[in-house]
């Protein structure tokens, strides 16, 4: 009785561990496959990527040609025709005419066709790889541009190298600023007694619903007017802004769930406010700050609307997204290397989770309990 | 080691400080209204040697030097004004003469366009000339989101003392406000007409007051094919409207499809659609009736429209005549919609657009082998072969001295030559040669053009932005993926637009 029972619950226990399992992997396979899909198509030309899709690397049936002959003036192209034995109308032949691995098929129109034996072999798949993408990405493009005496000239297009490091200019201090200001913030919404306490608290959370599009013409106007306007101080302020009252929330639900008996007794040996915040609050609530600097950076490093407003795009200051937009072309018809681009910039966001996502667990579950 | 987390955060904070720092010091651009207050002291201790140099720049004088070497080969110096202090003058382009007399050493003009990569650097080596002779450094800065960032650049004071405006309508906009300098107060009335056609005057005029000054167009009216396999297929060049319609059955009884068409461009997703329309509405309906559409005074839903609309939706809605099918259109990427016309055998035959999509066609195709070019031919006798062309508008914030030369040099023929020879836009300026074109498919254009009876500007881009980059683009889209009718699609575009 008890055994069946048991078998009974275990067997519901791993009916439900499948179902997870098995959605899991739906959802890893459903994010993973266009992924790996543009890191082939980041080593391919861009011919191959119009004319053929990134699966056709693995090893595949085609129709291998093994005979082709130009059918001659004499051959009624609106009747029936007869070729290798086989006959149908213009139609049929160009939709091909198969049997079994064979098939005769009609290329190209009436005028200028030819007919075609096919076989389906397997083939080991499309190796054509090449770095192309990569080079232009990393070296820069190269233009041919004919002057008017008749002469060419050759221009070195910008590379990656400066706006990468534009990126990092702009994403490290935008995200550890706002971070040591919140941190400050929310220790005293949390930790001291003042007037306009709560008051002040409901008008940081309620920032967190205004959009930031909206104060993008005031704060440009400012900064005009302070002449921060294409500096990197105005887009650290600009982030900082930007990026502060969902800081202060986060760090407040984390930093007000510190026991109370800690801070209590390092009141009574004398801390001032300042130690404690030194030496208690910021060791204790580093994975509520390594994964809200994880937010942070990630929404900094993939900014365009931002950087576009407040830095401009000129080459010398510009980040790397707007780098990777311009890369396409006026006209998008460079969009090719998109696919370089996109991994190249993913670079730095994976090195930065993978190096704090220990954190990153622990403090996604930080202040969504509040004790 | 949390200690050493914080370490190593305060050390990458402090290294983009000094990364930040640097860079802002090297590069004066970073802070345009800050730079040059903290330039000031270079240029100052620059001007000597620049001092120094301004007799020999006087006694040899490069610029005519550099002139007279050209016109020995092709043609008289006279055409060309836009290249020398004298030859300025000789028309009225005081600032521009000022300038190249060595007035305008060291200043700096911005300019905020759309052109980006490949068009950019082309841009920069063509004023490259007029910077080396004038002094005047042109700061320009595309942006592949112009059309979002420049409102908000105009709203916070923040605008560029030029702007490139791809779309007249978008330049009336900011007309309108009071925040753009009328290009006629720049330069010359008299130069403008001895230079520009009328109908480019008009097209740069908002409320009476010429706005805009024209710098370079792209034509529209052009029908693509694949020249040696039409060749060997027997295919015959149509001139008229009848010849094209016996073309395309002849293709689709030879067993093909005749038209490659796609309109999706991610949020721009139509536009092409409104090519189309925009080139069957001058060939089914006359000028006029053109002119009160654009201005919206002849509704979408009106016969005219609609006849238009349906002229060329013949084709599309038939399966026969377009590549993948009349599906196919709504999902295929302008981009790549004509690839297929490269193929061996060509799965498509005729592909219409303008002359940038050669920046599309594959890698090594040339003009003249791989593909040619006719003129889509006019439907109606009574109505000529008009001709559709789109282009961009230089409009002035500032009114300095310098912004006066630059534009005035932009009015010249003179300021799109390297462009013309690097290849990838076409001059409406008179004084330019059909041989300062780099390429021979550019001089045919060029050609082509000349040789139409009228021109007018793509309407789409004249129009409201609401109805012109909106609802005409969504409504064309609806129609041809089927998920509304015609009728219902032209009702829709004509209640977006806004009301005065």
């Amino acid at each position: 009785m008890t055994a069946q029972t048991a078998t009974k619950k275990k067997r519901r226990i791993s009916w439900g561990a499948i179902f997870v399992n098995v959605v899991l992997v739906l959802v890893v396979l459903a994010w993973s496959i266009p992924t790996f899909g543009l890191l082939v198509s980041s080593f391919r030309s861009r011919f191959d990527i119009q004319t053929s899709g990134w699966w056709t690397i693995f090893p595949h049936q085609e129709w291998v040609t093994v005979a082709e002959f130009t059918p001659g003036e004499e051959v009624d192209r609106d009747g029936v025709m007869t070729f290798e034995g086989v006959s149908g109308t213009f139609e049929e032949l160009r939709a091909g005419i198969k049997d079994g691995s064979t098939q005769v098929i009609w290329i190209g129109n009436k005028r200028i066709g030819k007919v075609v034996v096919q076989q389906k072999e397997w083939t080991a798949g499309n190796h054509d790889f090449t770095l192309e993408n990569y080079q232009t990405v990393l070296g820069g493009k190269t233009f041919q541009i004919q002057q008017p005496d008749g002469s060419t000239l050759t221009v070195q297009g910008d590379n990656f190298v400066n706006a990468f490091l534009n990126s990092l200019i702009v994403s490290i201090p935008a995200t550890v600023i706002p971070i040591l200001i919140a941190a400050f913030a929310a220790y005293g919404f949390a930790w001291m007694r003042f007037p306009g306490r709560k008051v002040l608290f409901i008008i940081v959370v309620a920032l967190l619903v205004v959009p930031l599009q909206i104060a993008l013409v005031p704060i440009l106007k400012l900064y005009v007017g302070l002449d921060l306007n294409g500096t990197f101080l105005g887009i650290w302020l600009a982030h900082t802004g930007f990026g502060l009252p969902l800081a202060t929330y986060l760090l407040f639900n984390y930093i007000s769930t510190l026991p109370r008996e800690i801070l209590e007794s390092a009141f009574i040996d004398g801390a001032s406010h300042f130690t404690i915040f030194m030496r208690l609050v910021l060791p204790l609530s580093v994975p509520a700050l390594a994964s809200f600097a994880i937010f942070q950076f990630l929404w900094v490093w993939n900014d365009y609307l931002i950087a576009l407003i407040f830095i401009g795009s000129k080459p010398d200051v510009q980040v790397l997204t707007q780098r990777i937009a311009e890369m396409v072309g006026s006209r998008g018809n460079d969009w090719q290397v998109l696919t370089a681009g996109a991994f190249i910039s993913m670079l730095v966001p994976l090195i930065v989770f993978f190096s704090l996502q220990r954190f990153f667990v622990r403090g996604l579950m930080a202040g969504s309990v509040k004790g | 080691m949390k200690r050493r987390i914080f370490l190593l955060l305060t050390l990458a904070l402090l290294a983009s400080f000094v990364l930040a720092a640097c860079g802002g010091a090297a590069e004066p651009t970073a802070a345009p209204a800050a730079a040059p207050a903290a330039e000031e002291p270079t240029m100052a201790a620059e001007e000597p040697t620049m001092a120094a140099e301004e007799p020999t720049m006087a006694a040899e004088e490069p610029t005519e030097e550099a002139m007279a070497e050209e016109p020995m080969e092709d043609h008289g110096d006279m055409t060309s004004v836009g290249a020398s202090a004298e030859g300025a003058a000789s028309v009225g382009l005081t600032c521009l003469a000022d300038a190249y007399n060595g007035q305008m050493q060291g200043t700096v003009v911005s300019m905020n366009g759309p052109f980006t990569d490949e068009d950019q650097v082309k841009f920069e080596s063509s004023v490259k000339a007029f910077e080396d002779a004038t002094g005047i450094d042109i700061q320009y800065e595309g942006s592949k989101e112009f059309e979002a960032s420049i409102g908000v650049r105009f709203e916070a004071g923040d605008a560029p003392d030029i702007v490139d405006f791809p779309q007249p309508g978008l330049m009336a906009t900011f007309a309108r406000q009071g925040k753009i300098v009328p290009a006629t107060d720049l330069v010359p009335d008299s130069w403008l007409s001895q230079n520009y056609l009328q109908s480019w005057r008009d097209m740069g005029t908002v409320d009476g007051t010429e706005y805009g000054l024209w710098q370079r167009f792209n034509a529209k009216s052009l029908v693509w094919y694949p020249k040696k396999a039409f060749e060997a297929a027997g295919y015959e060049v149509p001139t008229t409207w009848e010849e094209l319609q016996t073309l395309q059955d002849q293709i689709v009884s030879d067993g093909d499809t005749p038209w490659c068409v796609g309109i999706e461009s991610g949020a721009a997703t139509g536009w092409p659609a409104t090519d189309w329309t925009e080139e069957f509405m001058l060939r089914t309906t006359s000028l006029d009736n053109y002119d009160a559409w654009v201005a919206g005074e002849l509704p979408f839903s009106s016969p005219e429209v609609k006849n238009a609309i349906e002229t060329f939706a013949n084709i599309w809605n038939d399966d026969a005549m377009v590549y993948g099918g009349t599906p196919a259109i709504v999902t295929t990427f302008f981009g790549d919609s004509p690839t297929p016309m490269f193929e061996d055998p060509p799965g498509c035959w005729l592909h219409k657009q303008g002359n940038f999509i050669t920046s599309f066609f594959p890698e090594g195709s040339t003009y003249g082998e791989d593909y040619g070019v006719f003129y889509l031919p006019g439907v109606d006798p009574e109505y000529g072969s008009p001709f559709l062309v789109a282009g961009d508008v230089m409009a002035a914030t500032e009114d300095r001295p310098e912004v006066c030369a630059v534009m005035q040099y932009f009015s010249t023929g003179e300021g799109i030559r390297g462009w013309l020879a690097a290849g990838g836009a076409l001059g409406m300026q008179k004084d330019v040669q059909l041989d300062w074109y780099g390429s021979q498919l550019e001089a045919d254009i060029a050609a082509l053009v000349a040789d139409a009876t009228s021109v007018r500007f793509d309407g789409s881009d004249l129009m409201p932005g609401a109805v012109g980059s909106g609802s005409f683009w969504k409504g064309m889209t609806d129609y041809f993926s089927g998920a509304a009718d015609l009728d219902t699609v032209l009702a829709e575009i004509d209640a977006s637009w806004p009301q005065q």
